[in-house]
C-alpha cells in the first residue's frame, strides 16, 4: 500500500506497529506529545519532563517512550517533507490503524506547525561551504620597499566559511585592487539580477 | 583438529600442575578476565607471594592459559580435540575436565573479542543529497545543467567523515540501479553464509561512477 506521506512508498514496518502503543495513550495526552516532539524537531528543545509526565498514565516504559517520540518524528517530518495536506494525512493515519480522536490532534498539531516545520527542513536542507560571515576594509597604499610613491587603493575581504566536508569554519583574507574589484563587483551583480529574476 | 602446543608453551603451562586445583580454577577466572579487560600488572605481583612461587611463572602460567583459550576459540575445536590437545601437557584428569569445562563456558565470549581485533573499514552512517539546476555561470548563460550533489557521512570506530560527491542524473540512476542489485546480492550472499560472520554492512559506493565536488566552486 502507497502513502503519500511515505513519499509515495510503502509505510515502513516500526511504523505500523508503533501505532498501537501511540493508541494506549488518551487522545489528549498525544496532542501534547505531539506539541513536545514538533518543538524538537524545530530546535526549541524537548522537555523530557513534561514526556514523562504525559506517558506516565498509560505506563510507558522507556522503550515505549523512545518509540512514540520517534513515530511522531517520522510522521510529522515525512509528512512536511512530502507536502501532504492535513485531511490526506488524517486519512491516511486512520488506515494504518490510529484512532480517529489521536489523528485528528495529530493533524491539527501538523496544520499549526506546517509551514514552520517546512522552514526548518528548508534550512537544515545539503548546502556545502556555507558563508558564515563577510567583513571588508578598504586601505590606501602610500608607499613600499618597492615603489616610494604607490599611491594605490585596495580592498581586504575576509570571508568565513564552512569547509564541506568538515563542517569546521574556515577564514580566507584575500585583498584585491581597485581594477580587479570592479570585474568582481560587475560580475555579482550579474548574479544577483538573476537571483531576482528567480526569486 | 589438533591443537599444537609448543614446548615452550607446554613449559608455561607446567606451572598449572604445580598448584592446587582452586589456584588452576582461580588463574582461569583471571584469564578470562584478562581477555575482557586487558591485563592486570598488579596480580603478577600479588599471586606469587601468596603461592610462594617464582613471579615469572605466575605470569607464563596466566599468559600460556589465555593463549590456550584464544587459540582454542579462534579454531573452535571440538571437546575430544581441545582434551587430546591437552593430554600432552599430562594433567590430572580432574585438571583436564576444569580446563575442559573453562573453554567451553567462556567460548562464545571470547569469540566475540577476537571478531572485533579484525580490520575493518569506514562504515555508512547516513546520506544527504540534493537536487540543483545550473542555470547560469560566469562564462556561459542560459543553461539548463541538473546534478545531484551527495554527502556521505562515514564513521569508523569513534571517528566521523564526510566524502562530498557530485554526479549527473543520468550517472547518478545507474549507480542507484548497481547499488540496489548489488545490495540484493549481498542480502543473498549474507542469508546463505554461517551466522558467524558478522552482519555489519560494508559500504557499496563504487567511486568510478561518481567524481568529487572539487568543480563545485568552479
Amino acid at each position: 500500500m502507497r502513502f503519500r506521506f511515505c513519499g509515495d512508498l510503502d509505510c515502513p514496518d516500526w511504523v505500523l506497529a508503533e501505532m498501537s502503543t501511540l493508541a494506549r495513550m488518551s487522545s489528549v495526552k498525544m496532542k501534547l506529545l505531539c506539541v513536545q516532539v514538533i518543538k524538537d524537531l524545530l530546535d526549541e528543545g524537548i522537555d523530557y519532563d513534561k514526556v514523562s509526565k504525559l506517558t506516565s498514565d498509560a505506563k510507558f516504559e522507556s522503550g515505549d517512550i523512545k518509540a512514540s517520540i520517534a513515530v511522531l518524528s517520522f510522521i510529522l517530518s515525512s509528512a512536511a517533507k512530502h507536502d501532504v495536506d492535513s485531511d490526506s494525512l488524517s486519512s491516511e493515519l486512520q488506515q494504518l490503524g490510529l484512532p480517529k480522536e489521536h489523528t485528528t490532534g495529530l493533524c491539527k498539531s501538523y496544520e499549526d506547525k506546517h509551514s514552520a516545520l517546512q522552514e526548518k527542513l528548508r534550512e537544515i536542507s545539503l548546502r556545502l561551504g556555507r558563508l558564515e560571515a563577510v567583513n571588508w576594509r578598504v586601505d590606501y597604499t602610500l608607499s613600499s620597499s618597492e615603489l616610494k610613491q604607490v599611491n594605490e587603493p585596495t580592498v581586504q575581504l575576509k570571508l568565513q566559511a564552512q569547509d564541506p566536508e568538515t563542517d569546521s569554519t574556515q577564514t580566507t583574507v584575500v585583498s584585491i585592487t581597485a581594477d580587479k574589484f570592479r570585474v568582481l563587483l560587475t560580475e555579482l551583480k550579474q548574479a544577483q539580477t538573476m537571483m531576482n529574476a528567480l526569486q | 583438529m589438533l591443537l599444537v602446543l609448543s614446548e615452550e608453551h607446554k613449559e608455561h603451562l607446567g606451572f598449572l600442575s604445580e598448584v592446587d586445583p582452586a589456584v588452576v580454577g582461580e588463574s582461569g577466572r583471571i584469564a578470562v578476565e584478562f581477555l575482557k579487560k586487558g591485563s592486570n600488572p598488579k596480580i603478577y605481583e600479588g599471586a606469587p607471594r601468596k603461592l610462594n612461587v617464582w613471579s615469572g611463572s605466575v605470569q607464563h602460567g596466566l599468559e600460556g592459559l589465555m593463549y590456550l583459550l584464544t587459540e582454542s576459540c579462534k579454531l573452535t575445536i571440538s571437546e575430544e580435540d581441545f582434551q587430546d590437545s591437552v593430554l600432552v601437557l599430562g594433567f590430572s584428569e580432574e585438571l583436564t575436565e576444569l580446563l575442559l569445562q573453562l573453554y567451553l563456558e567462556n567460548r562464545k565470549e571470547i569469540r566475540q573479542i577476537l571478531s572485533k581485533l579484525a580490520p575493518s573499514l569506514p562504515h555508512y552512517h547516513s546520506l544527504e543529497w540534493r537536487l540543483d539546476v545550473q542555470l547560469s555561470s560566469r562564462p556561459l548563460r542560459h543553461q539548463l545543467k541538473p546534478t545531484v550533489t551527495l554527502k556521505l557521512h562515514l564513521e569508523d570506530g569513534a571517528r566521523r567523515s564526510a566524502r562530498v560527491l557530485q554526479t549527473d542524473p543520468p550517472r547518478c540512476s545507474i549507480s542507484l540501479t548497481s547499488w540496489s542489485e548489488r545490495s540484493q546480492s549481498s542480502r543473498a550472499a549474507t542469508a546463505a553464509a554461517s551466522s558467524t560472520t558478522s552482519n555489519r554492512s560494508t559500504p557499496l559506493y563504487d567511486t568510478t561512477a561518481v567524481h568529487s565536488g572539487s568543480d563545485l566552486f568552479a
